[in-house]
């Protein structure tokens, strides 16, 4: 840009203020909208970002997520539909994008019941955990409270790596009982099938909702097409990180690329996290591990810890033995304290998630209903 | 201590029962004692037990004894193993050997018990009983067995309880199981197990009933003839389960945990929520496709079946809220789309707009539509009722109810109900009346025009009469204004088609000069008479009116108007004709033929007089 001199550049910007004024004047409303949907993206990137990077993974850490995205939903809803007039939403790109999000959310439902169940499945490791917590806790420590603790936690390590192991298994006898091969699902004392219906893959899921999921470009990048593509990233982003981190049925082959923009500034926050927990699943997913909440994997490690310490236990173990057990098993049963007091509302909100998804689907529904009236004109 | 005699003791002591008790009595007392004497005197007991136990667990895990084959010798175990258990528990020390010695066969002791414990749940005789759902005979078989307390006796009859088909053997096995695996600390084990096989069997029962799992997703784009099949299943799953199967659950695990009734409830509690939330899920995928106007009677059914209470809140805690919650939010998007379904009909009517009128007057598809829809609605009457209060804060607006003239009635007698499922009934009417004006004005042909609307109004009448719910809601004063209406068409119809031949008919106005009957005049009004005569029977044969009744009254009431009129001309002016020739192209018709010829209006079909001509 060439040199000007002050005063061109005042006139040259005193036309463009006209030039604004004369704008606003007409269609003051335009500018305020324009504002909202910037102020969308922006809002997007600052939870995020507030999101803590350590902890990662963790029951708490997920329910964090969860209030972001239902305050990211609730102002995607309040931009994209308040005061709006319905036409607006069935004009071209909307009319294509606008269904592709709502079925995106369609599919997020299941990967909200198939998390649900996952959670179940935790609980259930929880209690395995327990067990072994009571039994440990035994003071003086003796050969039978050791089995039943290494009872347990073998229990509890092979669930982590059946659950994670496709649902096609059968054979899952950590039980006792005599099995006559049938084609349903056994159970087992200490685990339960996953109950998704048959093939459902979550993996696969996540991966039919990437599809179609592009930022708008060129023109179409203002407007409504924009925080569509965002509230869609944030869904499946959402969704993408709760099948990581619970397991669910058929994980396997959960891709770890995302096609977020890397530049821009809402997206930099997820893009950061998405790329850590890619990290992690990729180096768990070679040793096949049950999932990369944080509790989990922790518990995983003391429960391989402890099953040593049992193998090797002989009546009465040394001292110092006992100290170390004793911490593994103090941090053990904080673990459980703290899926004890996170699973349950985790679940709630999963279920609070799924709730307000289906309401807002209706809504959008409705107004684009009326959308579809206001364009075909009666006769 | 000696292992060989302590072998023999123990061999002695299982044969022996007083020995066996004795040993018991001798343990009690040493553990009421233990704190007072520091455990200085050591009895044999605490040395013996543990090895009958181990000695029993041997018998048990080599097959030599079954678990629940004798009672007795099960419920020495039992016995036995609680002693131990107490004195596992029992601080003191100098017999730690002997703890580590008791914690290690009470484990086995455990493991023993859960493993039964789990073979008797998982007992393939509980899992497949092969119960079909499908055929007619049994679902009477679910829906009649309505008794409240079925006798526990009977659990191995195939009617009652079919779904957990434990006998009172078995049951009475599983709850010493339980008790003592609580008693001893392996609550969570025991819990475990009663969660996770419980959970399962149900999963199977509900499948084998028709009800798998499903993906929202796929739920979501159904075709609507496999989705109605769908919800009919669900509908009947979901009775069945609340009814039978969660009753029985139910008893179930109150027979299990007789003295422990938190975990009864709890274990009861989860089972339900899960349970619930998998039958609701289905639901919920349903309410996610298109809410159109026929998807209206399967809600209702859908909104019946959750309106049931199911099961007894009380006995859900602590999960009572969350499933509440759940249904009442499934019932609330059921209402939602049932009220946004008669939107979608009123919208239907509203833009009913096609330019072609329905041929020969007949009553139009919508008109049929909309009243059997209606008709078929006030079978549902009490639960749309409720469906609409529920609904009333959320779509309708009473302002454009109050907009119609139906509201305006003054007297008691015959109101219209004023429920807000009433003012829809209402409004649809409204509509419907005012579209079926709209397309009467599609006739250029005035007579045809009331034809038609004596031909809807008289269909619509009809079925608001022959089906009471819908008559109460409208009505009697609106039957009566709707009659009248007709009456008033039926005038206009007369007039419009018949007053000009009337007027050739008229006895004035043949005089020509010198106040003669002209006799040019009588033969012009003749042909006059003839010609349109001809031309209306012409037309409106091809014209419909289906309801025999309206028909009969619109042939009568010409007949009685044309037929004196004509014979009374006839009468008088035929025999200024009898001179001329041709008389038989002047006066074609007697005046039964006439008759006869009206029988063919409004038959819908084509005739010429011809085929006719006397």
């Amino acid at each position: 840009m060439p040199a000007t001199t002050e005063s061109n550049q005042g006139s040259f910007l005193g036309r463009i203020s006209i030039r604004r004024n004369q704008v606003m004047s007409m269609d003051g409303s335009h500018d305020q909208e324009l504002e909202d949907l910037e102020l969308f993206q922006k809002h997007v990137g600052d939870r995020f970002s507030e999101l803590p990077a350590d902890d990662l993974l963790s029951i708490a850490w997920l329910r964090r997520l969860l209030d972001e995205f239902l305050c990211c939903e609730a102002e995607f809803k309040a931009v994209v539909l308040m005061g709006r007039d319905p036409s607006h939403l069935a004009k071209p790109p909307l009319d294509r994008l606008l269904p592709d999000l709502l079925d995106r959310v369609v599919k997020s439902l299941d990967v909200c019941n198939a998390v649900t169940l996952g959670l179940d499945a935790l609980k259930n490791l929880q209690r395995l955990a327990e067990i072994a917590v009571v039994a440990l806790h035994h003071s003086p420590l003796g050969d039978g409270q050791v089995r039943r603790a290494k009872k347990a936690l073998a229990a509890l390590l092979a669930a982590m790596l059946h659950e994670d192991a496709t649902a096609k298994a059968t054979e899952r006898s950590r039980s006792f009982g005599r099995r006559q091969g049938t084609a349903t699902a056994k159970a087992s004392p200490r685990s339960f099938s996953c109950t998704m219906a048959r093939n459902w893959s979550a993996s696969k899921q996540i991966h039919a909702m990437l599809s179609n999921l592009a930022a708008p470009r060129g023109n179409e990048s203002s407007g409504l097409a924009q925080p569509v593509y965002v509230m869609g990233s944030v869904l499946v982003f959402v969704m993408w990180a709760l099948v990581a981190a619970v397991p669910c049925q058929e994980r396997n082959g959960l891709g770890t690329h995302f096609p977020l923009p890397r530049q821009v500034g809402w997206a930099q926050p997820m893009v950061s996290l998405q790329e850590k927990i890619a990290e992690e699943w990729k180096k768990k997913e070679k040793k096949g591990t049950v999932g990369l909440l944080d509790e989990i994997q922790r518990m995983e490690k003391l429960g391989h810890s402890l099953v040593e310490f049992a193998d090797s236990f002989q009546f009465p173990a040394e001292a110092d033995r006992l100290e170390e057990v004793k911490k593994q098993v103090q941090e053990l049963s904080d673990i459980c304290t703290r899926m004890q007091d996170g699973l349950e509302p985790l679940q709630l909100q999963i279920r609070e998630v799924f709730h307000r998804i289906v309401r807002s689907r209706n809504e959008f529904l409705v107004v684009l209903d009326q959308a579809g009236k206001l364009s075909t004109p009666p006769l | 201590m000696d292992l060989s005699s302590r072998k023999s003791d123990v061999e002695r002591i299982e044969g022996n029962k007083e020995e066996l008790v004795q040993i018991l009595e001798d343990m009690d007392v040493f553990l009421l004692t233990v704190g007072a004497n520091g455990g200085e005197d050591v009895p044999d007991c605490v040395y013996v037990l543990p090895k009958l136990l181990e000695h029993m667990l041997d018998n048990y895990n080599r097959g030599r004894n079954k678990f629940g084959e004798d009672e007795t010798y099960d419920d020495s175990f039992l016995d036995v193993a609680n002693r131990i258990y107490k004195l596992s528990t029992c601080c003191s020390c100098s017999i730690t050997l002997i703890l580590d010695q008791t914690s290690s066969v009470l484990e086995k002791a455990m493991s023993l018990l859960e493993k039964d414990l789990c073979s008797i749940l998982e007992d393939p005789k509980t899992q497949d009983k092969s119960f079909s759902f499908g055929s007619h005979s049994d679902l009477c078989v679910i829906f009649d067995t309505d008794s409240p307390n079925p006798p526990q006796q009977e659990q191995d009859h195939d009617h009652q309880d079919f779904f957990t088909n434990l006998s009172t053997n078995k049951i009475s096995i599983l709850s010493k199981i339980a008790t003592t695996m609580i008693v001893v600390g392996y609550e969570t084990e025991c819990c475990m197990a009663f969660a996770n096989f419980r959970r399962s069997a149900f999963k199977t029962a509900l499948q084998r009933y028709g009800y798998g799992s499903m993906r929202m997703d796929d739920v979501s784009k159904m075709s609507w003839e496999s989705l109605e099949k769908e919800i009919t299943t669900w509908n009947q799953v979901v009775r069945h389960c609340t009814t039978m199967l969660l009753n029985a659950e139910r008893r179930l695990y109150d027979s299990i945990f007789p003295n422990q009734p938190f975990i009864s409830q709890s274990l009861f509690s989860d089972l339900v929520r899960h349970v619930i939330i998998h039958l609701l899920n289905f639901a919920q995928g349903a309410i996610l496709t298109k809410w159109s106007t026929e998807k209206l009677f399967k809600f209702l059914d859908m909104y019946e079946t959750l309106r049931e209470d199911i099961i007894g809140y009380s006995c859900l805690e602590p999960c009572a809220s969350e499933v509440t919650y759940e249904i009442s939010t499934a019932k609330d998007r059921i209402v939602k789309a049932i009220v946004a379904m008669f939107c979608d009909l009123k919208n239907s009517i509203k833009n009913d707009n096609e330019r072609i009128p329905v041929a020969n007057g007949a009553v139009h598809p919508l008109t049929r539509y909309v009243m059997n829809y209606l008709k078929y609605a006030c079978e549902y009457k009490d639960t749309l009722e409720q469906v609409f209060e529920q609904g009333q804060s959320v779509n309708i607006t009473r302002v454009d109810i109050y907009n119609d003239k139906s509201i305006e009635e003054v007297e008691d007698v015959g109101t219209p109900k004023d429920s807000p499922f009433a003012l829809q009934l209402m409004s649809i009417m409204d509509l419907l009346d005012e579209n079926v004006e709209k397309k009467s004005n599609l006739y250029r042909d005035l007579a045809l025009r009331y034809i038609f609307l004596m031909n809807n109004g008289r269909y619509i009448v009809q079925k608001v009469k022959g089906c009471s719910e819908l008559h109460d809601m409208m009505g009697d004063n609106w039957c009566r204004r709707r009659q009248s209406g007709l009456r008033l068409y039926h005038k206009c119809y007369q007039r419009e088609t018949w007053s000009k031949v009337l007027q050739c008919l008229k006895l004035e106005g043949l005089q020509g000069t010198r106040n003669k009957v002209s006799k040019q005049l009588v033969k012009e009004r003749c042909k006059c008479f003839n010609s349109m005569f001809e031309e209306i029977h012409k037309t409106q044969s091809t014209w419909m009116v289906v309801d025999e009744q309206l028909q009969s009254e619109l042939r009568v009431s010409i007949s009685s108007l044309v037929i004196p009129a004509y014979r009374s001309f006839v009468g008088r002016f035929k025999q200024h004709l009898e001179s001329s020739r041709h008389i038989d192209k002047y006066i074609k018709y007697h005046p039964e033929d006439i008759e006869l010829l009206l029988d063919d209006l409004f038959d819908g079909n084509a005739m010429t007089m011809t085929r006719k001509r006397i």
